[in-house]
């Protein structure tokens, strides 16, 4: 086996770089040692990869007596995906998981910018309130859900405090209504993963170069500019990674949302993971759900392998 | 305009004072050096002149101007940091350009500007490469480059030859020395290395624990330093310094150094001034100025350094330990004894107790 993977090897380095033999000679040193590593990440992710894809064009489900190996007794000739292009719920989730996606990651976004900017300086009682900031992501997804789901009880504390303000009772059922339970479902993810992005971009913005910094004072910049000039673009890989994750996670959004909402009213607040989850455990319809999970891990890897080509394109040697 | 005057001035750092009221005055197109070992106050002297510090007393004016309150931005100066500061991220037209566009100039005019200044440091050819893959000689010129196009009248710069290897630093010497001849601009330049600010300054202005030791041309410090701390910090080795009480003798004022004997007199002027200032003394002299001689002082011979175009010679121990450079080589080797007699002409006293130096006439 090895034999044949060897010659494997070499056919692909002599295809992709004619180059000088001791620089053959290093890669074909470098594959050999990484083999093990790569075969055992090989198994680990294209596995499951091949056996929902292979499940993905049956009809196979836990409960129709076979074990998944012989699902192809069910095959179905792709009715899977057809079903999937004409399931208005899929579509309509995936689209309002877009829509959480597009005002969320936004939202943390620029607020973990401005709270990065903020605490790139000193001020006093600085470390009690880094603290603090930190803990919504320290908090366990479930328990946030709970939390909010408490919180936006008509009869709970944030109706409380609108009512204070406008000084009339206020009865605002949250989560009944399709709009508002969106919106809440929205305000719980922002408040528990604005923190990891404030945490990177802080990162990111604590290694700008100091003297930089002062040599653009010095030429005139205000603090506006030094920003926009300097401290954005040495952040710009630091930014891709953060949205790159937060996209990526966010896309998955699930735990937090089902326990406030449960995916309601109605589908209101479905979202794709939602969706996923009810047909898995209601429905019980498994091909179909791999279907549909392949769907989503396209959508998703077109995103990563964007933000991987950006990253690569603007690295650069620190200062 | 492009004067600088240091008017007492103070910087302390909570309980540390990293200034004790400096004053100095640097005039119009001249290259001050700012020397001292680290931490001497020579970088917060810099920083405060650069408006980067608020000073905690004193004033600093350019020409006429306080600059109590002026922002750095403001100032008009040119800062050259000790790593350049180079915006790794722009290409180098962009960082010439920077200054230019940050004031927020016409595009027509930033162009010719850069194109200018890219002409008059040999940059153009370099213009479209990105700033983080240049040689550091190209890093300097971007440097002086980017602070030269805004035109200030003060140029600082802040040891920028310390990251440069010492094969380099001499091209780099030169070649900072004609940007200023070129620019004809007041600069101030903070170095720890005597040899940069010997070769380069108009004066120099040494440093120490806060406090301003001595101002003078590079020959004037050398020559004639005004405290024990310049006469052992300037030249390489510092200058010899033996403790004796001075004493008569039929043949003039002489110095007792104790075990060691007594010294030659010394010539009239610095004798009468010796005479009046009492107490012990510090009997100076250069290593270079060493000569060997019939008569004089003896020491033994403990080391002897030779480096090719100059030897090194380890004479005596401990206190009364002292250094002699010869031309190429010399004819000691360890445990001889060596006479020799500084001439009279070279030697300077100091007073044992203050540190000062005894001055003639």
């Amino acid at each position: 086996m090895s034999a044949v993977t060897a010659t494997i090897a070499e056919d692909k380095m002599g295809a992709v770089h004619a180059k000088p033999a001791q620089r053959d000679e290093g890669a074909r040193l470098g594959f050999r040692l990484t083999l093990p590593a790569q075969i055992l990440v090989l198994f680990i992710s294209a596995f499951p990869l091949l056996m929902q894809l292979y499940i993905s064009v049956t009809d196979w489900s836990p409960l129709s007596g076979v074990g998944w190996w012989n699902a192809w007794e069910m095959w179905n000739s792709f009715a899977n995906y057809t079903d999937l292009a004409a399931d208005t719920r899929f579509w309509s989730a995936l689209q309002r998981t877009a829509i959480v996606m597009l005002v969320c990651v936004p939202a943390e976004f620029l607020l973990g910018l401005a709270l990065a900017t903020l605490f790139a300086d000193d001020f006093p009682g600085k470390r009690i309130f880094y603290s603090i900031l930190l803990m919504p992501m320290m908090v366990v997804p479930a328990v946030a859900g709970y939390m909010f789901f408490m919180l936006f009880q008509s009869g709970g504390p944030v109706n409380d405090i609108l009512s204070r303000i406008v000084g009339a009772p206020v009865t605002i059922a949250w989560l009944s209504d399709p709009t508002l339970a969106l919106i809440a479902v929205m305000i719980a993810d922002i408040w528990q993963w604005t923190p990891l992005m404030f945490l990177i971009l802080l990162a990111g913005m604590v290694g700008v170069p100091e003297d930089q910094m002062k040599a653009a004072t010095l030429l005139g910049a205000n603090a506006w500019q030094r920003f926009t000039t300097i401290v954005l673009p040495k952040m710009k890989t630091i930014i891709i990674i953060a949205l790159a994750i937060r996209v990526i996670e966010n896309f998955k959004i699930f735990d937090t949302l089902y326990i406030m909402t449960g995916g309601g009213p109605g589908v209101a607040t479905e979202t794709i993971s939602v969706y996923i989850y009810k047909v898995t455990t209601q429905d019980l319809i498994w091909g179909y759900v791999a279907a549909i999970a392949l769907a989503i891990l396209i959508v998703l890897s077109i995103v990563a392998v964007y933000a991987m080509k950006r990253m690569a394109k603007s690295r650069e040697v620190p200062a | 305009m492009s004067a600088i005057h240091l008017q007492n001035l103070v910087k302390k750092f909570g309980d540390f004072t990293a200034l004790k009221t400096m004053d100095l005055e640097i005039a119009d197109g001249e290259f001050m050096a700012l020397l001292g070992p680290s931490g001497c106050g020579k970088s917060t002297t810099m920083n405060m002149i650069a408006g980067m510090e608020e000073p905690t007393s004193g004033k600093i004016l350019f020409g006429e101007r306080d600059m109590a309150g002026v922002p750095m931005g403001r100032r008009g100066v040119g800062f050259v940091f000790q790593n350049y500061a180079i915006f790794t991220h722009m290409t180098v037209r962009q960082n010439l350009a920077y200054g230019p566009k940050m004031r927020g100039a016409a595009k027509a005019e930033i162009e010719r500007r850069v194109g200018a200044i890219a002409e008059m440091l040999q940059l153009s050819p370099l213009l479209d490469r990105k700033a983080d893959r240049l040689s550091v000689n190209i890093l300097q010129r971007v440097a002086i480059g980017r602070s030269a196009i805004m035109e200030p009248a003060i140029f600082l710069l802040d040891e920028p030859l310390s990251n440069v290897d010492a094969a380099f630093r001499a091209v780099m010497r030169t070649e900072l020395k004609q940007l200023q001849r070129q620019f004809r601009q007041t600069m101030v330049y903070v170095t720890h290395d005597q040899l940069e600010a010997m070769t380069m300054a108009d004066r120099i202005a040494v440093m120490d624990h806060g406090v301003l030791q001595q101002v003078g041309t590079p020959l004037e410090v050398y020559n004639n330093p005004a405290n024990v701390f310049v006469a052992r910090f300037i030249g390489a080795p510092g200058m010899n310094l033996l403790k004796g009480s001075p004493a008569e003798s039929d043949r003039g004022l002489v110095i007792d150094l104790g075990p060691l004997g007594v010294t030659p007199p010394l010539p009239g002027e610095l004798a009468s001034a010796v005479r009046a200032a009492r107490g012990d003394v510090l009997y100076g002299f250069r290593p270079e100025q060493v000569a060997l001689a019939e008569r004089g002082l003896s020491m033994p011979v403990s080391f002897v350094e030779r480096i090719g175009a100059r030897t090194i010679v380890h004479l005596g121990e401990g206190e009364s330990a002292v250094k002699a450079v010869f031309e190429n080589d010399v004819g000691l080797s360890v445990g001889q004894t060596a006479t020799f007699a500084p001439p009279a002409s070279s030697v300077r006293v100091f007073d044992a107790s203050t540190g000062l130096a005894v001055k003639a006439g």
